[in-house]
């Protein structure tokens, strides 16, 4: 793949959020968006007419609305503008980022407002995600994007107890993290205590995969603003820059259904890619935050071995040692993550918003404890696809391997 | 004392047949029984669009039953507790289906204390659907082979002309070498489960909008002549989800796992249901 | 067209996607078809900066963002056709048999049309302009289908 280096740098300088929520019954799809982007034009001290394009995605098939891009342009603010709209899956969000990155840095707008929702409550998710299937084949046998595939090969690696005490210890500290951030769906105020007992007694969905560990099935928007460098320092004190991105795809995988480890994952590939283009040798040292799509907590814990590119049981004892929270060596997902609010078409853009967040330093309450100036942001979806982003502080990096 | 947040038990029970949506129990038929700790327990049934709710301490034949104490209870009728966090609290507990509970909530008009009902909130209105389409999907030549050779009991691959990957059920293209497949092998029957996906989740069918049965087993096989990743992916027969084990391929040490072989329909029409499921194999 | 390829194994399969779904109309959405249901009135909201009344009514001003869910406007319900279709084929999606009308109605006061049903009317003899009135139904389904129809003046 080639790799050609950025026409213009490209700043965050508006953030919207709605708070995530199981069901939004008093606003229709809209209206719940408008609130996002009211906020984000707030965020960013503009108005509508200062926008030159919206980009506007979500999962196809989740509210059972065709074209929502076009009855949307009520709460968007499209009316009038040049308008697209994004549908890649688990990673849309992840997805507009890269395309409003790609428009603005390219010239063709100076100020692009991109655009993540979804209205879980209205449709159904795991009978929407069965329906991304093969027809003919798969859609006989999936059940959504639920599976137990990473608890099954952790613990035939490391074994049951070490396995499961993992999973749950992760779990637990995305919902310590969820406590602290306002807009989380669920925040249950899980203690250690009740390790033992949610890993026995959660109710089971599939396999190893319990209802404690699974993302949440959410309502809500998440809205970006961005900004070619010469408007974004006008707009903002504090702009944060996209510094690169890459999404790896791979063929739908009728295949995935094995126990043969280790397998080829697209999380690894991007990684290795992208810090290889990027001349950064040790992510765990380099990066200060990392905003992970981990759907449920057993993906979470196997996805800091391939994202970090660790070696042996290195995630493990990130997660074990906790060194994954808030105050820790590596804070994954301060927000809470996916498992804490998963609006699917918005969930992907939340993680570069909340990194965003982090490295302007006004998240709120779960605001890191130390100055964050490198992020990293994943998007997930499809048959194991990948987005992953890059965000600084400064526009001080070194150039890399680009052509 | 029966009486938490202001609201006695009672009245949240005796005020559901003035609460009772019938157009939200349009299709069930169910039978929830509540066990409130110390203060007895009820049985609601729903049936015919109908409902009936009595006071018993015998709750033995409901379908679900909802174990958990008065203040719980109030809090979760009028939202002052979460379903969830109560759940995972073990604050409620449920024996039977637990999402089955979730049910009510559409059967119900909101609680509401005497004297709230004048100023009650404004009605939202929901509109419930099932979006239903007739699709008819075109298998092109290379689907069309391998679905015929199930007709004749026979499970057919592609084979990568480069890396000498096969694919079954099989794709024109080798995605990574990116070249046509052209050759055919013959691959299984019978071979080893690689994986089992256990389920207990009740999804939705979408190629009939019916729940499905659970628990049911969704599983990779490694038929015989097909190494490494090439799985087959279908289902296991029910009564033996307990009974299998599952092989692995772990940094190159290898364990087996049970031996299955088809069991093929009498009538096959070249469909995925040619093969009702994959059982064991003694 | 002569196939370049072996169309020996190539055949149909029926399938279904069939999903159940929910639509939430929200605050402003649920006035509206509240207040047809149970007032047979029909309301639009005014955006007093772009002196616009939008029916259906909608929380936010399409062009220039503002707020404005609280501002009703109450409509009467009359108004005129602006343009029409005949529907003339069947399907299990649609709200009538054919043949039908659908016509895009302005009500008097309202800058928006609106889609709705043209009934008690021969198809031929529709033209735009014609004025119509709201014939409120007799049965609620909760949705625009409240008022059943519209017919001529």
């Amino acid at each position: 793949m080639k790799y050609k280096k950025k026409n213009r740098n490209v700043g965050i300088v508006g953030i919207g959020e709605t708070k995530f929520s199981s069901h939004r019954e008093d606003v229709n799809q809209p209206e719940m968006i408008h609130e996002a982007v009211r906020q984000a034009l707030d965020d960013a001290g503009l108005k509508i007419d200062d926008i030159d394009c919206v980009l506007h995605g979500n999962m196809e098939l989740f509210e059972m609305i065709h074209q929502p891009d076009l009855w949307h342009v009520l709460g968007t603010g499209a009316y009038g503008k040049d308008s697209f709209r994004l549908t890649t899956g688990g990673t849309t969000g992840g997805t507009l980022v890269c395309a409003a990155d790609n428009l603005v840095a390219s010239g063709m707008y100076d100020v692009v407002m991109a655009i993540g929702f979804e209205k879980l409550q209205e449709g159904h998710t795991t009978g929407g995600i069965t329906n991304m299937a093969d027809p003919l084949w798969a859609r006989k046998l999936q059940t959504g994007a639920l599976t137990a595939q990473a608890a099954v090969k952790l613990i035939d690696e490391f074994g049951a107890e070490r396995a499961r005490r993992a999973a749950m210890t992760y779990r637990i500290i995305m919902d310590k993290h969820a406590c602290k951030n306002p807009n989380s769906h669920r925040a249950f105020g899980l203690d250690w205590d009740q390790m033992d007992d949610l890993i026995k007694n959660s109710p089971p969905l599939i396999g190893d995969l319990r209802l404690i560990h699974m993302c949440s099935q959410s309502d809500g928007a998440c809205v970006i603003i961005f900004a070619s460098e010469e408007k974004a320092k006008q707009i903002t004190q504090t702009p944060v820059w996209i510094r690169d991105h890459i999404t790896v795809h791979r063929e739908e995988t009728l295949d995935l259904h094995n126990n043969f480890y280790p397998n080829r994952t697209t999380h690894r590939f991007a990684a290795e890619q992208l810090y290889k283009r990027n001349g950064i040798i040790n992510p765990l040292e380099y990066f200060d935050v990392f905003e992970m799509y981990d759907p449920s907590a057993w993906w979470g814990v196997d996805w800091l071995r391939e994202f970090f590119l660790l070696k042996d049981d290195e995630h493990l004892k990130l997660v074990e040692n906790r060194e994954i929270m808030i105050d820790g060596k590596m804070p994954i997902n301060p927000s809470g993550g996916v498992i804490a609010a998963n609006p699917i078409g918005a969930t992907a853009m939340v993680r570069t918003a909340e990194a965003a967040k982090q490295i302007r330093g006004n998240a709120g309450p779960h605001q890191i404890p130390r100055p964050v100036n490198h992020a990293l942001a994943s998007s997930f979806g499809g048959t194991m696809w990948t987005v992953l982003t890059i965000l600084e502080k400064d526009l001080n990096w070194q150039g890399g391997d680009h052509e | 004392m029966s009486e938490f947040y202001g609201i006695k038990i009672e009245d949240i029970f005796n005020s559901m047949k003035d609460r009772f949506r019938p157009e939200g129990a349009a299709g069930i038929e169910n039978t929830f029984g509540y066990a409130i700790k110390g203060i007895g327990g009820w049985k609601l049934t729903i049936a015919k669009g109908a409902m009936a709710v009595d006071k018993t301490d015998d709750l033995s034949g409901c379908d679900v039953v909802l174990d958990t104490d008065g203040e719980t209870f109030v809090g979760l009728t009028i939202g002052k507790v979460d379903a969830m966090s109560a759940f995972t609290s073990r604050k409620i507990k449920v024996k039977g289906a637990f999402n089955t509970f979730g049910l009510t909530s559409r059967m119900f008009h909101k609680y509401m204390t005497p004297g709230q009902e004048t100023r009650q909130a404004q009605e939202m209105i929901a509109l419930k659907k099932t979006i239903s389409v007739n699709q008819r999907f075109a298998t092109g030549p290379v689907f069309g082979k391998f679905l015929k050779g199930l007709k004749e009991k026979k499970i057919l691959a592609v084979k990568c002309p480069v890396c000498g990957r096969l694919q079954s059920p099989p794709r024109e293209a080798c995605a990574i070498c990116r070249v046509r497949n052209t050759e055919w092998v013959e691959i299984g029957p019978k071979g080893e489960m690689r994986m089992l996906e256990y389920c207990y989740y009740a999804s939705p069918d979408p190629l009939t909008g019916e729940t499905r049965e659970t628990p049911y087993g969704a599983i990779g096989i490694l038929l015989d002549g097909c190494k490494d990743e090439e799985v087959f992916w279908h289902l296991l027969r029910p009564d033996q989800l307990g009974k299998v084990k599952m092989g692995s391929v772990l940094n190159g040490k290898v364990t087996h796992g049970t031996r299955l072989r088809p069991v093929w329909n009498e009538r096959r029409t070249g469909t995925i249901e040619d093969i009702k499921y994959f059982e064991i194999d003694e | 067209m002569e196939k370049n390829f072996d169309t020996t194994d190539c055949y149909l399969i029926n399938g279904k996607l069939a999903l159940p779904y929910t639509y939430f109309a929200g605050r402003v959405g649920s006035t509206f078809i509240t207040t047809i249901r149970d007032n047979h009135k029909i309301m639009g909201v005014k955006c007093p900066t772009c002196d616009k009344v939008f029916v259906p009514p909608r929380q936010t001003c399409e062009r220039c963002q503002a707020d404005i869910q609280n501002n009703w406007v109450e409509l009467g319900n009359i108004g005129k056709v602006i343009n029409y279709t005949i529907v003339r084929y069947d399907d299990k999606h649609l709200p009538r048999k054919a043949p039908f009308v659908l016509a895009m109605i302005q009500l008097d006061g309202a800058d928006t049309p609106m889609v709705h049903i043209l009934d008690e009317v021969d198809p031929d003899a529709v033209i735009e302009g014609m004025k119509v009135r709201a014939v409120f139904a007799e049965k609620t389904t909760n949705t625009i289908l409240d008022i059943d129809h519209f017919a001529p003046v």
